[in-house]
């Protein structure tokens, strides 16, 4: 299950996810950084839980729930909006991640504290350095208060 | 428009060259004056395009996926230096799928040095390239080449500079006696400082995709410069520039490691050219870290002389710059040249070829290594005279350039120092130390900013303002992150007198022909956004001229702001579509011109940041608890996104300071650590308040906005601020940057 979609794919299992997402489903907006796990630019849920989708093989999502940022929900378009709004991207490259990792913080914790914030999100490289910005967002989209 | 070609001077990352420009005689625009009302410059803004980047929907190079697309891949050279005795092309071309391999067999030049090489001097070199099918076809054809090689010796650094082994001539620049200023000095300080290779490490990578339709090539470049891709694509392919057209919509950072059609894009066409297809070619993450550039380690020593009240009678600064295989030499020595007044200075520069990849810029070049050494001896020096930094740097300002011996067009850092001292608690900074109780050691520190960013000619715009009176600004910009097509929404919006969600901006796209400036040298804003209000100038005219025939008032007599066309007697008050609306299918065109810079004149930005560190003695993590940033940039445009670029220059620079540093097996020459997990740049966790300010006056001596650019200034001074505020806290200097735990043990130890 792709965003909502059943998608029964006929691919080397050992393939990864986010190419099979890229390649053959058309879902770009998880990106390529790294490739090894180490910057989150890819980022999908895979059920309700952030994963890097460029070192997971696609066959360990068979039968699971994918969810990337073309799919995610209302609460995700808060966040979007907040992003926008504090300027808490400027390349834009990593920030498809941010708001896929973003989103499953405040899933599991609708009010995050700044330093969950700091906790949560520090997987997700941004070389631009919107940090400062997007830990703003990530306050501003869970109703609490900038400063 | 009354065209004129004039001549003009032009900068670029403190280069200058003669230029003649096109003005427009009828561009009488002022620069909109300290205090003028302004209803949408100076007003926080966000992107028009923020939603489609966090949507997931922008399309960047690596995203570009055309029908009967083809992958390519390079082999590169595994070692630092080597020589290729066998490549088997044919079996490469023989391997399923592949459509196209070029090797180091053809004349294959950029800027007259081989694309393709069988001689390569340094890893990752380029050796052949594939187009295939498929990613993993590609890389089967890759592996087909089973190339023979031979191995040779790196060139290592220090032999280098025995043997005098430079890229070229070592730079001397000399004013007055430094020998005889330093030898008579009254209190003298020497410090050196290693500086690291810092790569800029843009999270896409460098790629392109090339598409040839008959004679004529599309490519989507992720490039700084679009227009010195077109004429770099134009001039390999031996093309005219209307048959090249070159797209950079969305550029996943540059940091100044994207220039022109790079090896990318060259491989990218031929490849294309070869196949008869497109071709997609994406740099993977190893390849960027190796390949992509960087900011060239260098070693300096800072010698500084003064009087006891803290007067500098002279500096000499000697600095060794690793600089890989060739390159330009940047600026080290400028600060020393430039930062305060001094009578007698010696910079040299001593450009050791080594094998690594040449040495490219990364947002602030030269400066950004110069500064982050000459600072630190400043505040030895201040030591040394029992005084505070603050109070020496203010006793050494100067109002003029003393290179060129011309004033600076304007120059507000006493007020940078004043403000940044009063945001950061600078006269309780001692204080900081005796509250040093928890383990932790703190202290706090200051550094100089200097850069240029006056941009300069040529750059085009163009505005379109239609019945619905909506505009379009049309531009050569390319927005590699930095928001700068809303600032040509703002500046459009406010010279048209319109609301800023009535006008929209374009660039990234060659095809209009509207030239811009590469996204480089902090001059996207301070030379395309006076060409934009040019433009809207234009059309306001012609505007108001046409509302004149319509409501039969003198169009002197009529002003618009807000959206409404307003008579100065208060009589007339109506929607600018009044007028618009009869325009039918026809539309209002104004096109616009960047105008010379003022003559008799250098144009820089300045700043100052002061940041405050923890440093625990026991495990020799440095933590950065604060910085403030305040800088002098002329107008801000956009206060929302000027702060971002702020901040993130900071955080780089807190990189640099800290964490990141590219380090090289000196017995193959290869980089060890081309990872994202083992090259550390700054995480969410790792960044402190960053309090950021501008003095935000416009520079009335520049055309017609006032504004300077910002990309780089405030990279320039953080590593700097931080050393200081380490040493203020530990009284000691680690010697080399970053301020890793074991070097900051060995410094304490």
């Amino acid at each position: 299950m792709v965003n909502g979609e059943a998608h029964a794919l006929d691919v080397p299992p050992t393939r990864r996810l986010l190419s099979v997402l890229r390649d053959d489903l058309a879902l770009l907006g998880a990106k390529h950084g790294c490739g090894e796990g180490a910057c989150g630019a890819c980022a999908v849920l895979l059920d309700g839980k952030p994963v890097v989708s460029c070192l997971l093989p696609v066959g360990a999502a068979e039968g699971r729930t994918v969810t990337t940022i073309e799919g995610l929900d209302e609460a995700a378009a808060a966040l979007q909006e907040a992003f926008v709004a504090e300027d808490a991207l400027q390349c834009g490259f990593c920030t498809p991640g941010q708001i896929v990792s973003a989103s499953a913080l405040i899933a599991s914790d609708p009010t995050p504290t700044r330093e969950a914030i700091r906790v949560a999100m520090a997987g997700n490289i941004c070389r631009c350095g919107a940090y400062p910005k997007i830990e703003r967002a990530i306050l501003r989209a869970s109703g609490q208060a900038v400063g | 428009m009354r065209p004129r070609l004039v001549k003009s001077q032009r900068e670029m990352e403190g280069r200058f060259e003669d230029v003649w420009v096109l003005v427009d005689e009828d561009d009488d625009l002022e620069t909109w004056a300290e205090g003028a009302e302004l209803d949408v410059v100076g007003k926080p803004a966000t992107r028009d395009d923020g939603l489609l980047r966090t949507s997931g929907a922008a399309r960047y190079t690596v995203d570009i996926a055309l029908p009967g697309m083809l992958h390519a891949q390079v082999l590169r050279a595994p070692v630092a230096r080597c020589r290729v005795t066998g490549l088997d092309l044919e079996a490469a071309r023989a391997t399923p799928g592949v459509r196209a391999v070029l090797g180091p067999d053809g004349p294959f030049t950029m800027r007259g040095d081989a694309v393709l090489t069988a001689e390569p001097g340094w890893a990752g070199a380029p050796i052949a390239a594939v187009a295939a099918d498929t990613p993993e076809a590609a890389a089967a054809g890759i592996a087909a080449l089973s190339p023979e090689l031979e191995a040779l010796a790196p060139l290592e650094l220090e032999a280098g500079l025995e043997e005098q082994r430079f890229t070229e001539e070592p730079r001397e620049t000399v004013r007055g006696d430094p020998d005889g200023a330093l030898d008579g000095a009254e209190v003298k300080v020497e410090l050196t400082c290693e500086t690291p290779a810092h790569v800029q490490t843009p999270l896409e990578p460098h790629a392109a995709v090339a598409r040839w339709d008959g004679d004529s090539l599309t490519a989507w470049v992720s490039t700084q410069g679009m227009f010195d891709a077109r004429r770099e694509l134009a001039g390999r392919f031996g093309l005219g520039n209307e048959q090249v057209r070159v797209i950079s919509e969305y550029i996943g950072g540059g940091f100044g490691a994207k220039q022109g059609a790079g090896v990318e894009a060259l491989l990218a066409a031929e490849l294309a050219r070869a196949a008869g297809r497109p071709v997609h070619l994406a740099l993977g993450r190893h390849e960027e870290q190796l390949v992509g550039g960087r900011r060239a380690w260098t070693r300096q020593t800072v010698t500084i002389g003064a009087r006891r009240d803290g007067t500098l009678v002279g500096i000499e600064v000697a600095a060794v710059v690793a600089m890989g295989a060739a390159g330009w030499i940047f600026p080290v020595g400028e600060p020393a040249l430039s930062l305060y007044a001094c009578p007698n200075v010696r910079a040299m520069i001593f450009p050791v070829k080594t094998s690594l990849r040449a040495q490219n810029a990364f947002r602030a070049p030269g400066v950004v290594e110069g500064v982050t050494v000459l600072e630190q001896a400043m505040d030895e020096l201040a030591l040394a005279l029992e005084m505070d930094p603050l109070e020496l740097r203010r006793t050494n300002h100067i109002e003029l350039d003393q290179g060129s011996g011309l004033p600076y067009s304007s120059k507000r850092l006493l007020a940078c120092y004043d403000r940044a001292a009063e945001l950061a608690g600078w006269a309780e900074r001692d204080g900081l130390r005796e509250a040093s109780s928890d383990r932790l050691l703190r202290g706090m520190g200051c550094a100089t900013q200097i850069w240029w960013g006056g941009g300069g000619p040529p750059a085009h715009a163009t505005v379109r303002l239609d019945a619905q009176a909506r505009a379009l600004v049309t531009t050569g910009i390319q927005d590699i992150g930095t928001g700068t097509l809303t600032s040509a929404r703002i500046v459009a919006a406010e010279e048209l007198g319109l609301p800023l969600d009535r006008v929209v901006a374009r660039g990234g796209d060659t095809a209009p022909n509207l030239y811009g400036p590469v996204a480089g040298g902090s001059m996207t804003t301070p030379a395309v956004m006076p060409a934009v209000r040019s433009a809207a100038g234009s059309v306001r005219r012609t505007l108001l001229s046409l509302a004149a025939d319509v409501l039969e008032i003198a169009a002197a007599d009529l002003t618009i702001s807000g959206g409404r066309i307003r008579s100065r007697d208060g009589g007339l008050d109506v929607d600018v579509i009044e007028v618009t609306g009869k325009l039918g299918n026809a539309t209002i065109d104004g096109s616009g011109a960047r105008g010379p810079n003022p003559e008799g004149f250098r144009v820089n930005t300045f700043g100052c940041q002061i940041a405050q560190v923890a440093v625990d003695p026991g495990t020799g993590v440095v933590t950065v608890e604060r910085v403030v940033a305040v800088h002098d940039v002329g107008r801000i445009v956009n206060p929302l996104a000027a702060s971002s670029q702020a901040e993130g220059g900071v955080i780089q620079g807190i990189g640099y300071a800290l964490c990141e540093e590219l380090l090289t097996d000196p017995t193959t020459g290869i980089p060890v650590n081309g990872h994202l997990d083992d090259y550390k740049v700054p995480t969410i966790a790792d960044v402190p308040e960053i309090v950021v300010d501008f003095v935000d006056v416009p520079d009335a001596n520049l055309p017609n906005l006032g504004s300077k650019g910002l990309g780089e200034p405030p990279i320039v001074p953080t590593a700097a601020a931080i050393a200081n505020a380490f040493a203020h806290a530990t009284g000691r200097r680690a010697g080399a940057l970053p301020l890793t735990p074991a070097r900051v043990l060995e410094a304490l130890a």
